[in-house]
């Protein structure tokens, strides 16, 4: 007979019983497999890094829900590649974090990282590895040219991929539109001495001089630096028909700032995707950020029907509205996981090299479309969106894509 | 704009840099002229202070890209503020004397000074996880003012640090000159066994030392938050480094030293990003106090401190 009391505990062994059930739906049997995800969590580019692990994990939790590869069970790995220090990411961070996942026998591939800088310090260790990464948004092109082979690849075959294009073609495609559409005659290149902002800010400027622009300096800022107002001075003093921006909003917003103060409001003003994110809002501002044009290295898709429905999905999981890069996050995490299906399907085992391999030879349809890579692992289908800042009331001031009007796709040529 | 605009326009640019460097300086020199202590505190009481700033303009109704103030609601907000954000970092000077510092006051070597590199760090990360990473739009009840004087602009903003830093460099100044307390801080920099043996309270003059600087870091911050329409957390390291530079350049532990090397780092930057480059300025800032300290050991105003053992 029970008393009392002891059918409360068994009730209560009950619940948990019940609850460890729910909470593992997949059999005992189902292998573990660990998609890592490497994001700038902490430091100013924090926000954009919460929107796209979410868009990796509601892909993760997709895959374990509809049981898409059998007998697999995804678990998604997070670490973080921003220190307090550094304000944003930090390379040696990123390396770290490169050691666990490789460490971690049950990580089969990586998604992310968000920073060309993180990325540069990842590659190399997971190249040993064989641990295929895929970036959503680290653009800086040397990290998939061949030349770069011996620093990037030692291993042999290229490790890292993207879904999104690089500043190869985000730099060049938006300085046609500045020499096409804008008509812009002369220009003043500022950059943020990171990986990114360098390439870009490179990559801009040879284009923008190929089609004719006068390039009248190029600067470089410290990004920890709050004063930049010299450099400002002497730009005025050039009196350039257009500036660009090439670098993250570290130091982005005390440009935008310090431009909007000092700088003729008639002058042109533009970065790649490095200024695409609530800060610009937040913290520069209106009227500063009004104007300003923005690039993302891949379709703009967010406004597009087919999206819609995971918008919708992850508006009601995370609160929030995803953008661009979340989109290309969830996409590389699609490709993996379908790597990872054609690897258990053809009954080998998962291993990181065949996942790698499947990644490499992968054609999987996604929400941007077919993702289909070359040989370098660059996306085949490099498209390039303009987006300018336009104050928009109807829209909360940290809406990136309710501030960020969609211009359209820039010219290739 | 010709070159001579030009010119005036980074005269404009550096000394306004300057007096906030100036400002943050004095702290730096106020407690190593009394204790021999670099107290790297400071560098993230700035931070702090301009988040204080923050706080107390929103309270008041400042909004970010808000109408602007005029006349005496201007004053008003401004005196207000700027009270309170001095108080708030000169307590926050004092508190951190008395908790981290007092108990290693007689331990020999850099304990103290590893000490406050460990406060400094309390600090910014403390704002990090309270407030965030990410930069915060700062409210300005400035009316944008600015006076052509050729091609060159001098803005509100600019008036604006140069008065409240010379008014509260000339208060600073009156201070440890005339006060009672003022004389008992000389005395004590001077000979602190002399001074204690003259009757003077040396724990009461450090707590002044630390509240003054503190509090001059505050309105330091406050200052950065109003020209720059812009704080974070990571502020306070490039300034307070910068700052320090400047202390000293100038001679550390001299009050009229703090202020020229504050003014001289301000111009050398804003010069150098103008004829050389913005990337260089950290080199040519380094390179100058490099040189000045091989041929000026003391720093420019400073002499070397007599031998107190």
């Amino acid at each position: 007979m029970l008393t009392r009391r002891s059918k409360l505990m068994a009730a209560s062994a009950l619940a948990v019983a019940a609850g460890l059930a729910l909470s593992h739906p997949a059999s005992a049997a189902d292998q573990v497999i660990k998609i890592g995800i490497d994001a700038s969590l902490t430091g100013g580019d924090a926000n954009e890094a919460e929107l796209v692990k979410n868009g990796a994990m509601l892909a993760i939790d997709e895959a374990n829900a509809a049981k898409t590869v059998k007998g697999v069970k995804f678990e998604g790995y997070v670490l973080d590649d921003g220190t307090a220090t550094a304000g944003q990411y930090d390379p040696a961070q990123a390396a770290v974090n490169a050691r666990k996942f490789v460490a971690d026998k049950a990580v089969m591939g990586e998604v992310g990282p968000q920073m060309s800088g993180a990325a540069k310090a990842m590659i190399p260790i997971a190249s040993w590895a064989n641990l295929a990464m895929i970036t959503e948004s680290a653009t800086n092109p040397a990290m998939t040219d061949p030349a770069n082979a011996a620093q990037y690849r030692p291993n042999g075959k290229p490790v890292f991929f993207r879904t999104v294009a690089t500043d190869a073609y985000q730099g060049p495609y938006l300085a046609n539109y500045y020499a096409d559409v804008l008509k812009v005659k002369t220009l003043y290149v500022l950059d943020d001495t990171g990986a990114y902002g360098e390439g870009i800010a490179k990559a801009f400027e040879e284009q923008a001089q190929k089609k004719g622009i006068k390039l009248l300096g190029h600067d470089k800022l410290d990004p920890k630096a709050a004063d930049y107002t010299a450099v400002f001075t002497k730009i005025k003093e050039m009196n350039p028909d257009a500036l660009f921006y090439g670098g993250v909003l570290q130091a982005g917003v005390k440009v935008v700032k310090q431009a909007y103060d000092i700088l003729p409001h008639t002058i042109i003003k533009g970065g790649g995707d490095g200024i695409i994110g609530a800060e610009m809002f937040t913290a520069a501002g209106y009227p500063a950020a009004e104007g300003w044009y923005g690039t993302q290295a891949s379709p703009h898709v967010t406004e597009d029907k087919a999206a819609s429905e995971f918008i919708a999905k992850y508006k009601a999981k995370y609160n929030k509205a995803p953008d661009d890069y979340t989109i290309t996050a969830y996409d590389g995490t699609l490709v993996i996981i379908d790597a990872v299906k054609r690897v258990k399907e053809s009954g080998k085992p998962i291993t990181r090299e065949a996942v790698r391999d499947a990644v490499a030879t992968a054609n999987v349809k996604t929400l941007q479309g077919m993702v289909a890579f070359d040989d370098n692992g660059d996306i085949k289908d490099k498209v390039i969106s303009i987006f300018q800042a336009h104050e928009n009331k109807a829209a909360a001031i940290d809406d990136v894509d309710g501030q960020f009007k969609y211009v359209g796709v820039a010219p290739q040529s | 704009m010709t070159s001579f605009d030009v010119y005036l326009q980074q005269v404009i640019n550096g000394t306004s840099l300057g007096a906030m460097y100036a400002l943050l300086a004095l702290g730096f020199t106020l407690v190593y002229g009394i204790l021999e202590l670099i107290n790297f505190a400071h560098f993230n009481v700035f931070m702090v202070g301009s988040f204080v700033g923050l706080g107390m303009l929103e309270a008041l109704g400042v909004a970010p890209n808000g109408a602007a103030l005029t006349g005496f609601a201007l004053v008003g907000v401004l005196l207000a503020t700027f009270a309170v954000t001095m108080l708030a970092s000169g307590l926050l000077g004092v508190g951190i004397e008395r908790i981290a510092l007092k108990p290693l006051r007689n331990v020999k070597g850099p304990a103290a000074m590893i000490t406050t590199i460990g406060v400094s760090y309390v600090l910014f990360n403390l704002v990090l996880l309270g407030l965030g990473a990410d930069a915060k739009n700062f409210p300005s009840p400035l009316p944008s003012v600015s006076f052509a004087i050729g091609g060159a602009v001098l803005r509100l903003r600019e008036i604006l640090i140069w008065v409240v830093s010379l008014a509260l460099m000339g208060g600073l100044t009156y201070f440890v000159q005339f006060t009672k307390i003022g004389k008992a801080m000389r005395a004590t920099a001077q000979d602190p066994e002399a001074a204690r043996m003259m009757g003077v309270e040396v724990d009461r003059v450090i707590i002044a030392a630390f509240f003054l600087g503190s509090a001059l870091a505050g309105a330091g911050g406050l200052m950065f938050g109003l020209y720059y329409n812009l704080t974070s957390y990571v502020i306070g390291f490039t300034a307070g480094l910068r700052a320090f530079t400047a202390a000293v350049l100038g001679g550390i532990g001299n009050v009229p030293g703090a202020m020229l090397g504050g003014i001289l780092i301000g111009l050398i930057e804003a010069f150098g990003s103008y004829w050389i480059s913005a990337a260089w300025a950290d080199v040519v800032i380094f390179s100058i106090l490099v040189l000045v300290l091989v041929f000026k050991p003391a720093g420019l105003l400073g002499r070397v401190a007599p031998n107190k053992s």
